[in-house]
């Protein structure tokens, strides 16, 4: 170990302002959510009744709740799989030692700095129902493409704005991952055409496996929680609840109503269970790799 | 590298600075120490420089009072906040809440009535009756009329024509908005016929303009409504007939709010249904001639009651000094002037609220040379005073609203059976209700 | 393995395959790749094609309205003051949460730290607990401290960060001991040997979270949207909100307008940084 400096108290001094942030902003009220999970409770009028485990009967009884349950997987699996696939091709085509390609690097991380809510604003323009240019170009193709009047159509469209914004991050990690690859793997196995695949598979995936781990987790993440605002300023969870995911419903009940902070808390446990399965899966799978949001 | 990151960071901080300098300085050069009233609204862009340009007249001839406006964001989340920030003892003194919120904010125990405000001055019969009607519980008004609106129908004249109709002539019936909405898309005038801005509302409004009681307690105006009627005979009449003109390609779903606005002015669909308020920025954005109409009506039902008024009222936050509250209402009489309603009508499209405002117009002429913004008004005083048309009053409307507004698109969009689609929403709402009563103490 | 050295050994097995697919290769992949950029890029362009346009809009020629549309977005929503108040979050969580998990890191390397493993399994505890299981409660804290509507409320719940605290600890395992001692020797505190040696030999990773934390934080949505009422706080991704669901008719070029700006400082710092963070990566994924 690293272990040269004798002080005895410094080291806590250091580590105080971490350690009390870590107890007030998350274990507290990580505590308090497991408590106003059992309560009614109405904030303005500060009164609580106490439910028991009503509310997660409640919850799991609820067709709007098991809708959102069904809807966020739908997503996420849809947003996870067709943004990995994507940018590790890009990545993998970004990264041949070929002369001139160091500017794809570049060019293909740039929706890295995009919020989810203004690649919503942009989807939604591209594929307007009236005025979208993508609208057209389907339609010249004979698909009929309106998001606001079917359900398909409105999971596909937030899907594919929240595909397009993760592109960048997965590019940039896949691109970090592929430099540890030898360039001769990498050339090798694009130039020799039949075996391509083969070799791809058989050297570059396994090398790439921990970073693929990695990012499923992280996109899992991301679909699930921080498309919140892609949602908020597009669809607002339509048509009907097509696209009303589980982070919206969390906001429209513990923000939007004042009776139904109990109901929000048990979900917030719920989201907990979820995650807390996710970082196991981390942890058992790539022991001592960081997050990085 | 590294002194690119300091590069970046001493930019970035240069940054920060000239930006503060730049940004308008809030402080005010005050000398007596003027009483500053914070005063919370919905209105963004366009409505929020009106707002701004009444707050700015009344400051400059009251120099003892500082109105400070501040948009704080969509109604919905407005009314979150304020409640958070009374609750946190940092409640703005005014507060805008649109008609969804008027039963939270009068059990919320949070708020002074307008009439406490004022010291009993309060003259109710100045404002025009249903939007008085809507806003008083047990004939004393809460909250200070402000931004009033309805729905009502709009629609192209020059689409109507081209599809062979007559345009003078919009209809008056769902019937007749259906055999025109066929004859529109038939002949290729437009590819769709109509489309609606907050759908759950206009379904409110059927329910007000048919004389249909939509909750219990008299709509919850005599006590705490604890079960709601979307779902009666009536409610899912007005749904099947809007689920028809989907199936049969007629009705553009245009989202919740006002994203039906765009291609309407587009000429996407000849009809909207949407609020009055949009009226002014429609009118600037056509290029076609726009006309206006009242809400068609369901065949079979009598066209009795009112408009339901919608829109918002301003609420007075509990827990302000005796000096605060007299500046408030100062605040409040200035916007009730006569020319000031008047401005505001004119530059928004939302109604006058005074009796004293429409004479007004009317005297100058106004609505002869607008009689689009004349619709609007013609409609709420058509019908008659009843308990329905008042508007129904909601524990927690603003999930209700969703929840109704979720089950219209699963009828027009996903084909859910109307009746299921209602039934499954009041028994939600109805829950809604249910834990609202339980803690209202 | 090691990131940077490429292998000498190369095995040219593709080129007994043919000289001409050797040749043509570069040239087919350079079409595809161009291809790729263009479709990915195409949504952002489009968007600045309308930013210029005013009225009806959708066809890909550009308007002329493009200084009007800023200048509106800039005035009706107030995206100067905005952007303001972003850059202040921004800059202030990246920042510290760069000093508090360097300070943390270098406390739990270069010290004997009783209970560190519990410490550290504490900090790790944030991973579970991302801003949605707690939204509620931690609203309510910040009623509590009477924190709504100011950049404390916005800033400080964001400061723990296990992902800098690894970072930083498993960055500082790699650094010669020798480095440490010598400094000891020379006499120099523990706060002399931070700042002049440990943060220097660590700026790759201070670039790469900062990029990180800027990007994250300037891209929030949730939380300024409970926790900003007002314009003094307001943070940009609501100004775009605001923007969209304005007015009774909503501006698109306006809308594409304003989030064209505010595109741009997070581009700004993405642009510079990403070599950091590509190596700042590459460095951390030698440990899986």
């Amino acid at each position: 170990m690293n272990i040269v400096f004798p002080n005895r108290i410094l080291p806590y001094l250091l580590l105080a302002p971490s350690i009390l942030l870590v107890l007030i902003f998350f274990l507290y009220p990580a505590v308090q959510s497991v408590d106003l999970s059992l309560y009614l409770v109405n904030r303005v009028r500060d009164v609580k009744v106490y439910v028991g485990m009503e509310n997660f009967q409640r919850l799991f009884e609820s067709d709007a709740y098991l809708n959102s349950l069904q809807v966020t997987g739908l997503f996420t699996l849809t947003v996870v799989v067709s943004a990995l696939v994507i940018s590790l091709a890009l990545a993998v085509g970004a990264s041949q030692p070929i002369r001139g390609f160091g500017v794809y690097r570049t060019l293909l991380i740039w929706t890295y700095a995009l919020s989810p809510a203004i690649a919503g604003v942009i989807w939604a323009l591209l594929t307007d129902p009236a005025i979208g240019v993508l609208t057209e170009v389907l339609e010249s193709f004979g698909i009929a493409f309106n998001w606001r009047r079917s359900n398909t159509d409105a999971l596909l469209f937030v899907a594919m704005a929240a595909t397009w914004k993760i592109l960048g991050y997965d590019i940039l990690f896949f691109l970090a991952g592929l430099k540890n690859i030898p360039r001769d793997v990498l050339e090798a196995a694009a130039i020799d055409g039949a075996g391509a695949w083969l070799r791809f598979r058989r050297m570059v995936l396994p090398l790439l496996r921990p970073t693929i781990l990695f990012l499923v987790i992280m996109n899992t993440l991301y679909a699930s929680f921080e498309t919140f605002g892609l949602i908020d300023i597009t669809t607002q969870g339509g048509p009907g609840r097509a696209t009303d995911l589980l982070i919206y419903r969390l906001y429209l009940d513990g923000f939007r109503s004042s009776s139904r902070i109990g109901l929000a808390s048990a979900q917030s446990i719920v989201l907990l269970l979820m995650v807390a399965t996710l970082t196991i899966i981390q942890y058992r799978f790539i022991s001592r790799r960081t997050f990085y949001q | 590298m590294s002194k690119v990151v300091r590069r970046m960071l001493v930019t970035a901080l240069l940054v920060v600075v000239a930006l503060s300098l730049a940004a308008p300085s809030l402080s005010v050069t005050a000398q007596d120490e003027p009483v500053t009233i914070n005063f919370w609204h919905a209105m963004s862009g366009s409505r929020g420089e009106v707002v701004q340009a009444q707050v700015d007249e009344f400051n400059a001839a009251n120099p003892d009072i500082n109105v400070v406006a501040e948009f704080s964001g969509s109604y919905a989340e407005t009314l979150t906040k304020a409640l958070a920030a009374y609750s946190a003892g940092e409640a703005p003194d005014i507060v805008q809440v649109y008609e969804v919120g008027t039963r939270t904010m009068l059990d919320s125990g949070a708020i002074v009535p307008v009439m406490e405000v004022s010291g009993g001055e309060l003259d109710q019969s100045q404002f025009v009756r249903p939007i008085l009607n809507y806003y008083a519980i047990d004939d004393e008004l809460r909250c200070m009329p402000f931004n009033s609106s309805t729905a009502m129908l709009y629609y192209n004249k020059d689409l109507f024509e081209a599809a062979g109709l007559d345009p003078e002539q919009p209809p008056q019936t769902f019937s007749e908005v259906f055999e025109m909405g066929r004859q529109i898309v038939d002949s290729g005038a437009a590819p769709y016929a109509i489309s609606f801005g907050w759908p759950a509302w206009i379904l409110e409004q059927m329910f007000g303009m048919h004389d249909q009681l939509l909750a219990d307690a008299d709509g919850g105006r005599t006590g705490l409504a604890s079960e709601i009627y979307f779902n009666s005979e009536f409610g899912v009449q007005v749904l099947t007939e809007w689920q028809r003109w989907a199936d049969e390609g007629l009705l553009f779903y245009g989202g919740r709010e006002y994203s039906a606005n765009d291609p309407f002015i587009a000429g996407e669909f000849a009809m909207l249904a949407q609020s009055t308020s949009s009226l002014g920025g429609i009118e600037n954005a056509v290029e076609f001639e726009l006309g206006t109409a009242f809400l068609p009506a369901l065949d079979g039902y009598e066209r009795t009651g009112n408009n339901v008024v919608g829109g918002g009222c301003l609420w007075t936050m509990a827990g302000q000094t005796e000096e605060e509250y007299d500046a408030v209402w100062r605040f409040y009489q200035f916007l009730s002037q006569t020319d000031q309603s008047v401005f505001w009508h004119k530059e928004t499209g939302y109604f006058p609220a005074t009796n004293a405002a429409v004479d007004a117009l009317e005297e100058e002429g106004w609505f002869d040379e607008n009689p689009n913004f004349r619709t609007a008004f013609d409609q709420i005083l058509a019908g008659n005073d009843t308990v329905a048309s008042r508007g129904v009053l909601l524990g927690d409307f603003v999930i209700i609203r969703d929840i109704v507004g979720a089950a219209i698109e699963d009828a027009v969009v996903n084909g859910v059976d109307p009746q299921e689609a209602l039934d499954a929403a009041v028994e939600e709402s109805n829950q809604v209700l249910e834990d609202y009563a339980a803690l209202a103490g | 393995m090691s990131a940077v050295t490429a292998s000498t050994t190369t095995t040219r097995t593709g080129l007994r395959e043919g000289e001409l697919r050797h040749r043509l290769y570069p040239i087919v992949m350079h079409a595809i790749m161009l291809t790729a950029v263009l479709l990915v890029t195409f949504p952002l362009i489009y968007a600045i094609i309308l930013s210029t346009q005013s009225g009806a809009l959708g066809s890909l020629r550009p308007g002329p309205a493009l200084l009007d549309n800023v200048q509106r977005a800039w005035d009706s929503a107030k995206m100067g003051l905005l952007m303001r108040n972003t850059l202040i979050v921004a800059l202030a969580v990246a920042i510290g949460k760069i000093i508090l998990s360097l300070l943390g890191a270098f406390a739990l390397i270069y010290f004997r730290v009783r209970f560190g493993g519990l410490i550290m399994a504490l900090v790790m505890l944030t991973h579970l607990l991302p801003l949605p299981v707690r939204i509620v409660p931690t609203y309510e804290l910040l009623t509590e401290f009477g924190w709504v509507d100011t950049f404390w409320g916005l800033t400080i719940p964001f400061f723990a960060s296990a992902t800098g605290l690894l970072l930083f600890q498993q960055f500082f395992r790699t650094v010669p001991t020798d480095l440490a001692d010598a400094a000891r020797v020379d006499g120099a505190g523990p706060f002399r040997f931070l700042v002049s040696i440990l943060i220097p030999v660590s700026r790759t990773n201070i670039g790469a979270l900062f990029l990180i934390e800027f990007v994250y934080m300037w891209n929030q949505y949730l939380w300024p949207l409970l926790v900003a009422n007002s314009d003094s706080t307001r943070q940009v991704q609501i100004g775009i909100k605001q923007l969209v669901a304005s007015d009774a008719v909503i501006e698109w070029g306006v809308v594409m307008a304003g989030s064209m700006m505010v595109i741009i400082p997070p581009l700004v710092v993405l642009l510079t940084l990403q070599r950091s963070l590509m190596t700042g990566l590459t460095g951390a994924t030698e440990d899986l």
